[in-house]
């Protein structure tokens, strides 16, 4: 197969049609399936014929196979091939010049490829921190959190997590503070920081007759005899923290209590009940980032340019 | 606020009952009230939306009852706008009709207990301006997608040759203007509200995906009736299935799939 016949292959939109269409069809039946769940549960969920479907042509993680990833590679060379071909007859042609589509090409050009060192590159990672904390972001950049708000509206629901951080460049301060919000994540060269979740982190202080100390976190346990004492949660009752246990007896609970300081529980008396409010934060090194935000700009341009000069000539 | 909602749900079974007996008559003149019922609908809907906005501090278009209210209020003001621009070429009672009666649907359907009314502030993750720009802009270009679609059926249904090139035009100047809003706002806007609240942004979530799937359905439209010059049955089948996609996207992924954008 000779160049020029590869060249009059990809540029074809007759192509392009068939490939929007066979992506279109593919992504439809991917929605049906659950992505990226464990293969015992497309086992469980399926009948043996489909399970194997699934999973031999992975339907199961479907965006990142190969079944999607060719047409995708085959659209994007059309998509260049076309381009370049119409560009160059654009250039070439007496008649008005609409330079409106080509842009929108060049911006799903440039946003492929800002997707491509997104998939390849980007890194993410999640930590929960206390007031005070301090975590390292990149070899430059660290943060340390000098508090944390949780906002409710007056119904009780969410309105704001707010962490207030410090950024340290080098070790030394570069931003005093920064409150990183939902909505409102830190950026810094080469990083960026997101406020996720927000949670108690609950500990419980406990000593034995003989003076040693135990610490223990809501979902572990203590054997008492018989009984399994299980630590399920810290509970504010009033201004007094309590520690929730339920007794088990084989598999059956048999009692509840609420525990205060100083309380006793098998061999052991609380001796402190600490509730600490952790911020959840998500750090993003995106080397697409960059290169997506300059093809969203082309691709509005584009849109922008494709409609009014379309309106232009529509007027007599 | 609701009683607004009400009264504007009957102004369009005003206005599609008024258009129906016009249309079973067969005058050869548009009648002269129903745009402007469906225009009154319009207000009525947007007034309701600023009232709602007012109180939950945020502009209200972040759950499935206000999108729904959004959406109709935005299918009557195009159907407004249409029937006052027409100029000599008077827009199509039958075009018309059928859009009015999908307004009418969607009204009904947030009037239903599928769509709860409860006025409740917006939780962090819709407090930006990238969702406001995102739901509204893909709202605006799924409007011009309802007309395409009644064009559509009015294509399909006819055996007159001018009527079908006048739908046939109606169809490709509909989605013409709808595609670049739906593209701005459900895939752009949509795209930097994500990478601003979860910091990526793509994940394929159904809503995402099926977002896609219209996106491209509608660009292949344009591509076989802009690019390869296809008129006729193929056009008006892929609007038709843009539509489904694009009505599938709203409520089939809400209801039937997993996701994200659990209000719509």
């Amino acid at each position: 197969m000779s160049l020029n016949t590869l060249y009059r292959f990809f540029k074809s939109v007759r192509l392009a049609v068939v490939l929007l269409l066979v992506i279109t069809v593919f992504s439809v039946l991917a929605t049906l399936v659950p992505q990226g769940r464990e293969e015992a549960f497309y086992q469980a969920s399926y009948p043996v014929a489909v399970y194997r479907l699934v999973t031999v042509l992975h339907f199961d993680r479907f965006f990142s196979s190969i079944l999607f990833l060719i047409p995708v590679f085959l659209f994007t060379l059309n998509l260049a091939v076309c381009t370049v071909d119409r560009f160059l007859r654009r250039a070439r042609s007496r008649t008005p010049k609409r330079y409106g589509p080509d842009l929108v090409h060049i911006g799903l050009l440039l946003l492929i490829l800002g997707s491509l060192a997104s998939v390849l590159a980007r890194q993410e990672k999640n930590f929960s921190v206390a007031s005070g904390d301090e975590v390292t972001l990149s070899k430059t950049y660290s943060i340390k959190l000098l508090s944390m708000q949780f906002l409710r509206y007056e119904n009780g629901s969410p309105k704001a997590w707010i962490s207030t951080v410090r950024v340290f460049r080098n070790g030394n301060e570069e931003i005093p503070t920064f409150p990183i919000r939902v909505n409102h994540p830190l950026r810094l060269p080469g990083v960026a920081v997101y406020q996720t979740t927000w949670e108690d982190k609950g500990t419980l202080t406990l000593k034995d007759d003989q003076g040693n100390e135990a610490k223990g976190r809501p979902g572990q346990g203590l054997q008492d005899g018989e009984s399994y004492w299980y630590f399920s949660d810290i509970i504010k009752d009033g201004e007094v923290l309590r520690a929730a246990f339920r007794e088990y007896r084989g598999n059956e609970v048999v009692s509840t209590r609420m525990l205060a300081t100083a309380d006793r529980i098998g061999p052991y008396t609380v001796t402190r009940i600490e509730s600490i409010p952790m911020s959840g934060l998500k750090a993003v090194n995106d080397p697409g980032y960059l290169l997506v935000i300059v093809a969203v700009i082309v691709l509005a341009a584009g849109l922008g340019l494709t409609y009014f000069q379309k309106k232009r000539e529509e007027k007599p | 606020m609701i009683g607004m909602a009400v009264v504007a749900l009957a102004l369009i079974a005003l206005s599609a009952v008024v258009q129906a007996v016009a249309l079973l008559r067969k005058e050869p003149r548009l009648d002269p009230i129903s745009h402007w019922l469906l225009g009154a609908a319009s207000a009525l809907l947007f007034a309701t939306l600023l009232l709602r906005s007012i109180r939950i501090g945020f502009v209200a278009v972040t759950n499935t009852y206000e999108s729904l209210v959004f959406f109709s209020a935005v299918i009557c003001a195009i159907l407004l706008a249409l029937r006052l621009t027409a100029g000599k070429r008077p827009f199509s009672p039958l075009v018309a009709f059928g859009a009015t009666i999908v307004c009418l649907a969607l009204l009904m359907i947030s009037s239903s207990p599928i769509a709860p009314k409860d006025i409740q502030p917006p939780i962090p993750a819709l407090q930006s301006i990238w969702l406001v720009l995102h739901v509204t802009l893909a709202f605006i270009g799924e409007s011009f997608f309802v007309v395409s679609f009644v064009a559509a059926l009015t294509y399909l249904g006819t055996k007159s040759v001018d009527r079908r090139a006048d739908m046939d035009r109606l169809m490709a100047s509909s989605i013409g203007i709808g595609y670049p809003i739906f593209t701005a706002g459900a895939l752009i806007f949509g795209a930097i509200w994500a990478e601003t609240a979860w910091g990526r942004w793509w994940g394929w979530d159904p809503k995402e995906t099926w977002a896609l799937i219209t996106w491209l359905l509608y660009t292949a439209f344009l591509h076989t009736r802009l690019v390869k010059k296809l008129r006729g049955r193929t056009t008006a089948v892929l609007a038709l299935v843009g539509f489904v996609a694009t009505v599938f996207t709203y409520f089939g992924v809400n209801f039937l799939l997993a996701g994200l954008h659990s209000y719509g």
